[in-house]
């Protein structure tokens, strides 16, 4: 059993994004399903994965279309309180080469439909890689849907095997459960927030900062409880993105429904965040006073160093965060990371080459790797950071940073050094 | 609709029972997907993935690979984890998307054999069909290549097949083995959990094999021809709780939903009342009684219980809800391949 691949900070910076490792990407290489990392790894396994997010909008129900292996750890959902609306129409060895399953989707659709005892807002219909490699025409199946079942009808792409294109699975379900909104008129103290299939934590200081703005209602899809709440989502005079997923969907509301967008980054160096939320204030047209916040961050930060000391982090990716970003944070903030798991691209390397500066030695591996089969720890930890470095490090304390409510901004940061503190167990 | 699920979750997929019967072998297992299978298999269908590492991995196959039929790419993945694992053998495990693209096994096998210079299993699984086909064809194939030389008898030595957490619940094989040696037998086998390649290698040197679920029974089978292997079925591990309550029950008639050899098992323990076996999962025309009846989707599950004029029904719990106007009694018997719950019982 070969040792886990790592490379450092300092060599990978130095050899720069086109000469990435082959270990570090994923497509060159076996992908280990690491018990670590489940989550990442299968589409519909845990957390918001296609089939759960698809289900974003209330009052609807899916209609998996799939073989029977697709929909089979959807029972993992049921603890949540979706078996009540996830329904199966299962494909055989003749509907996954011939495609004849298509025309029994609008009959299922309506025998669901029938056999409920509410009318659904809408119906997603799930398929899957046999419906990728088929070429499926799936908005037109759902278009036979709503005439057989009278109910609006959506297609979810639970297509693993475009992970890497230009619309990934994560950001096409989200295009779908915001595509049934219809245009209204517009108000122009309200907004949306995009980007989540959980809340944000109410204690964000985006609220008030857009409060203080003089936008009145800020509207979030996981947020809303029935479809009519749903609706008026659209009123919404603009979006903030918070994850590039959500770009997608937001790009197809400003076609469809005029609805502009603004993109910012969840980050943990403090710094950014004031400039981000400065520039936020120019696009909006207002200067947005963050100091309380800042300063409250900034704070909490100096309390836990003076208390804990230059801790030594491993920071992992299955977390709120950019595992990149949050390492070079950490690094800025006076500690050190040694191990950092994650997953290599174009829009984080940036972050890698900082780090490399601040951290040349620290070591980048690939949860992904069939060689993390054999990782043992090698270095000194304090503390660790994320399910998947939990999962390496059972021994050391740490934190998950993988709720479903949504961190963002400096009360993202302030939560994870309380969070830190906590477990500390000091 | 026959193949519509309005009530209950799929059972677990074939390539979910290939690679349980490989999971413990020591070989590098790569389920050829694009990573939502194998996030099933590790995820859902193998509860040893916590608790017992095992060399399983996903092609991470995209759909280039797919459409332009790039098996050698796969196969220089293949060689590059043997360069990085130890291992004895390599299995490649279909799902539906080389069931789509009609992908040739055959040609996988030789083509990963001569790169990898191990000995290739290839498990052509599509997702579509459920885990005991899985099992029944990984068994098959594993012993048909590593089952081979014939060694001397070793008296009072059993082999169990069928030994896997989705027939059993299972994730160690103590139990099996502490039940089989109550009855006498000095050592007890059960390939494929708690035992490695070697134990199917030295399979001839077993004096019987026990079959304690139909995936086994292809195989076993090809051991009584090819060493003339005596092979027998039952299921030594019934739930001492579901043992008491079934055998309380009198002068009823009782529906057990399970697989095969389990259900059979649990009746030959019911005394004084009609039993009828049901499985979702492929039955031995051989050990079906009259009226034994194999369930082929949820609508005629819900008419086998409604109409049967059943008073008592023993199945994995999770069925129940698709039979809500069954008035009778319903007794938990989990079955992992159904609900992915461990073993034992509740009413």
């Amino acid at each position: 059993m070969n040792k886990a691949f790592y490379i450092t900070a300092g060599e990978l910076a130095g050899a720069g994004f086109e000469n990435v490792p082959d270990e570090l990407v994923s497509s060159r290489h076996m992908i280990y399903s690491s018990p670590a990392t489940l989550d990442f790894n299968s589409p519909g396994a845990k957390g918001f994965g296609v089939k759960r997010a698809g289900l974003a909008v209330p009052g609807s129900v899916m209609l998996l279309v799939a073989p029977g292996c697709c929909g089979r750890n959807t029972a993992l959902l049921n603890e949540l309180g979706y078996n009540e609306r996830f329904f199966y129409l299962l494909l055989d060895d003749t509907d996954i080469v011939t495609g004849r399953h298509l025309t029994k989707i609008p009959k299922a659709v309506k025998e669901l439909c029938g056999e409920l005892d509410y009318t659904p807002s809408a119906v997603m219909i799930c398929i899957t890689c046999v419906d990728a490699l088929l070429g499926t025409d799936m908005e037109r199946v759902c278009r036979k849907c709503e005439e057989a079942a009278g109910v609006p009808t959506v297609p979810a792409y639970m297509y693993a095997l475009t992970r890497e294109k230009r619309l990934p699975p994560m950001a096409g379900v989200r295009r779908s459960v915001y595509s049934l909104l219809k245009p209204q008129k517009r108000i122009s103290n309200e907004c949306n927030l995009m980007g989540y299939f959980a809340p944000m934590y109410d204690s964000s200081e985006i609220y008030e900062l857009l409060g203080s703005a003089g936008i009145k209602k800020v509207r979030e899809l996981a947020r809303c409880k029935t479809f009519e709440e749903y609706e008026e989502l659209s009123r919404a005079n603009f979006n903030l993105v918070l994850n590039p997923e959500a770009r997608y969907a937001a790009q197809d509301l400003e076609a469809r429904l005029g609805i502009p967008f603004i993109e910012l980054v969840r980050m943990y160096r403090i710094d950014k965040i004031r400039n981000q939320y400065r520039l936020l204030g120019q696009a909006i047209g207002a200067k947005l006073d963050d100091s309380q916040y800042y300063e409250k961050a900034k704070s909490t930060i100096e309390a836990f160093k003076a208390k804990h000391g230059e801790l030594t982090f491993a920071v992992g990716e299955c977390v709120n965060a950019d595992s990149f970003e949050l390492s070079l944070a950490l690094t800025e903030y006076g500690f050190k990371v040694s191990e950092i798991y994650g997953t290599v691209g174009e829009r984080n390397f940036v972050f890698i080459k900082k780090l490399a500066q601040l951290s040349p030695d620290t070591k980048i591996y690939s949860n992904l790797s069939p060689t993390m089969l054999g990782y043992e720890r090698e270095g000194d930890i304090d503390m660790v950071i994320g399910n998947d470095a939990r999962y390496y490090h059972k021994d050391i304390r740490g934190v998950d940073l993988n709720d479903e409510a949504q961190p963002f901004g400096y009360d993202g940061v302030i939560k994870l050094f309380e969070a830190l503190d906590t477990a500390s167990g000091k | 609709m026959k193949k519509l699920l309005k009530y209950i979750s799929p059972p677990a997929p074939d390539d979910s029972g290939a690679c349980s019967v490989l999971y413990e072998l020591g070989g590098i297992t790569v389920i050829c997907d694009a990573g939502g299978c194998a996030g099933n298999v590790c995820g859902f269908d193998e509860p040893r993935w916590f608790e017992k590492s095992s060399a399983l991995f996903s092609a991470g196959l995209r759909d280039m690979d797919a459409i332009l039929g790039r098996d050698d790419k796969l196969v220089e993945k293949l060689a590059r984890v043997c360069e990085q694992v130890d291992a004895k053998f390599t299995a490649i495990v279909g799902t539906p998307v080389p069931a789509v693209i009609a992908t040739d096994y055959k040609a996988l096998k030789r083509m990963s054999e001569k790169k990898t210079g191990l000995p290739c299993i290839t498990v052509a699984c599509d997702g579509t069909k459920l885990y005991d086909r899985g099992e029944q064809e990984a068994y098959f194939k594993l012993f048909e290549e590593f089952a081979v030389d014939k060694l001397p008898t070793v008296k009072g030595r059993l082999g169990v097949i069928g030994a896997t957490p989705l027939n059993t619940g299972l994730t160690e094989a103590g139990p099996i083995i502490k039940s089989l040696k109550e009855q006498g037998w000095r050592e007890v086998v059960c390939f494929g959990m708690d035992s490695g390649l070697d134990d199917i290698i030295n399979l001839s040197a077993c004096e019987e094999l026990l079959v304690i679920a139909p995936s086994g029974i292809k195989a076993a089978r090809l051991m009584g021809e090819r060493f003339g292997i005596p092979c027998k079925t039952g299921y030594p591990i019934l739930d001492e709780e579901l043992l008491k309550k079934a055998g309380e029950l009198r002068d009823k008639k009782v529906l057990i939903v399970h697989q095969q050899i389990a259900a059979n098992a649990l009746r030959d323990r019911i005394s004084g009342c009609e039993v009828i076996c049901a499985s979702w999962f492929d039955m031995i025309e051989e050990l079906m009684q009259e009226n034994d009846t194999h369930i082929t989707g949820e609508e005629q599950f819900t008419e086998l219980v409604m109409g049967g004029g059943f008073d008592v029904i023993i199945g994995d719990i999770s069925l129940k809800r698709a039979v809500k106007g069954f008035g009778g009694e319903f007794i938990d018997f989990a079955h992992y391949a159904v609900s992915g719950r461990m073993r034992k019982t509740e009413t």
